[in-house]
């Protein structure tokens, strides 16, 4: 319900000025319980009611009050044969009275304090369950991650179908080193970074297989890859495979000047 | 049960004191004749009297309760002695019953205190407030008689009512 639109028809104007029909009104009371809103709009309606006419108040005559107190006066005494009233409880009835409205005072402010300490609650209900969230898809990526690690030795650097060619650092990069991991059976070219030094955005490292001399393109990377990385395939033939530092997405011949590690494959 | 009367003859006394004022005043543009004001005001507070323990806090101000009291009570002593003026004057309309209820007009009723708060309000909003709290109409009395929707009458209160807010010092 939008609680908006509901008050804009004027329900609630309609509501104190008792024009309601049964139902309608019991609709609406129960809104009210429901909406704290709605009961703060309806406290102001009413009291806008009220000032309207207590500023158009007339002052009746006097004499309506003493006939009206003593007919009631006498109803409870034929009604009830009242014993003479006590002060005490009229002190005693006083005394009820601004314990009761203590009473509802307190309770409107406990029931503030609980609604504002049960929205806080929900908000960190709500944070909780983001992080929660968070942390599992961290710990999904984690866990692929080893997973894929666990394949990648499995398959690859265990298999002994793949040949590890050692990739040594050229005088350019004396600390560098990678390993590819190649099927030449089923052209599978895998990259393993050992120690490659970080590039600019605007760079990425090539990987170049040596066939007949003549230098063949095996895929770009970046320098910063954990684990296995599958390369393009290469055919029988490589002698030996090296990287170059290229602009980003490669280039198809290697800048030679560039050339980071170098290492032929061992014939066995 | 002495004690229970007790508390309710001082519990009205306070009422009366506080109250009896708005409710005359609601009364009398109701009926508009002052002996017949008297008459209800009475019968309202000897109505509160009686119901006193229906009244329930969840469901509203205590103001908001009597004032109903009040005004159904008007509403329904003026409608009353319409319906047996009608049977003196069988075939007039209830519109001549309207304006035979002017009539009953004393003397400055209308004027007082309410023309100065309403002043402000848009012709259409006044018309309203005016003919529900101090004409004694009822929403759909005032809709069928002025072929005003009854959602029309409902949300011009509204409006009327939110713009007095501030004319009244409600916050």
């Amino acid at each position: 319900m939008n609680i908006h639109d509901y008050i804009a028809t004027g329900i609630l104007e309609a509501y104190a000025l008792g024009e309601l029909s049964e139902r309608e009104r019991e609709e609406v009371e129960k809104n009210l319980a429901q909406y704290p809103e709605l009961r703060e709009e309806l406290a102001r309606v009413e009291e806008t009611q009220e000032r309207l006419l207590m500023d158009a108040a007339v002052t009746p005559k006097a004499s309506i009050k003493t006939n009206l107190f003593a007919l009631i006066d006498k109803a409870s005494s034929t009604e009830a044969k009242v014993v003479a009233m006590p002060s005490s409880s009229i002190r005693l009835w006083k005394y009820a009275a601004a314990a009761s409205v203590t009473i509802a005072l307190i309770a409107s402010l406990q029931a503030y304090y609980y609604w504002n300490k049960w929205r806080a609650s929900e908000t960190s209900l709500t944070e909780l369950t983001a992080q929660n969230q968070r942390m599992a898809q961290d710990y999904n990526r984690v866990n692929q991650h080893l997973d894929k690690m666990e394949n990648d030795l499995k398959n690859v650097v265990n298999n002994p179908a793949f040949k590890r060619v050692m990739m040594m650092g050229t005088p350019n990069a004396p600390q560098s080193m990678a390993y590819v991991y190649w099927n030449e059976s089923s052209k599978e070219v895998y990259l393993s970074i050992q120690s490659l030094k970080q590039l600019s955005k605007d760079n990425q490292y090539q990987l170049w297989a040596i066939i007949d001399g003549k230098p063949v393109d095996a895929g770009v990377f970046d320098g910063d890859v954990a684990g296995l990385l599958k390369m393009k395939d290469i055919a029988s033939g490589a002698a030996a495979f090296a990287v170059t530092i290229e602009p980003r997405g490669g280039k198809p011949t290697p800048t030679l000047e560039t050339m980071q590690v170098m290492g032929n494959v061992v014939k066995v | 049960m002495s004690r229970l009367r007790g508390k309710d003859r001082l519990a009205l006394e306070y009422l009366y004191d506080h109250y009896s004022g708005a409710l005359y005043g609601a009364i009398l543009r109701i009926v508009r004749k002052e002996d017949i004001a008297d008459e209800v005001l009475q019968d309202v507070f000897l109505k509160i009297w009686d119901k006193f323990e229906s009244y329930d806090s969840t469901k509203g101000k205590l103001f908001t309760w009597i004032l109903n009291v009040a005004r159904n009570q008007a509403i329904d002593k003026t409608r009353s002695r319409e319906i047996s003026k009608e049977k003196k004057t069988t075939g007039i309309d209830n519109v001549v019953n309207r304006i035979d209820r002017s009539e009953y007009l004393e003397q400055g009723i209308d004027d007082i205190g309410v023309k100065d708060i309403l002043k402000n309000l848009p012709e259409e909003q006044r018309f309203v407030v005016e003919h529900l709290y101090f004409k004694g109409y009822t929403q759909s009395e005032l809709a069928d008689e002025h072929n005003i929707p009854l959602g029309t009458i409902k949300t011009r209160l509204r409006l009327a009512m939110k713009q007095l807010r501030t004319t009244l010092g409600v916050t």
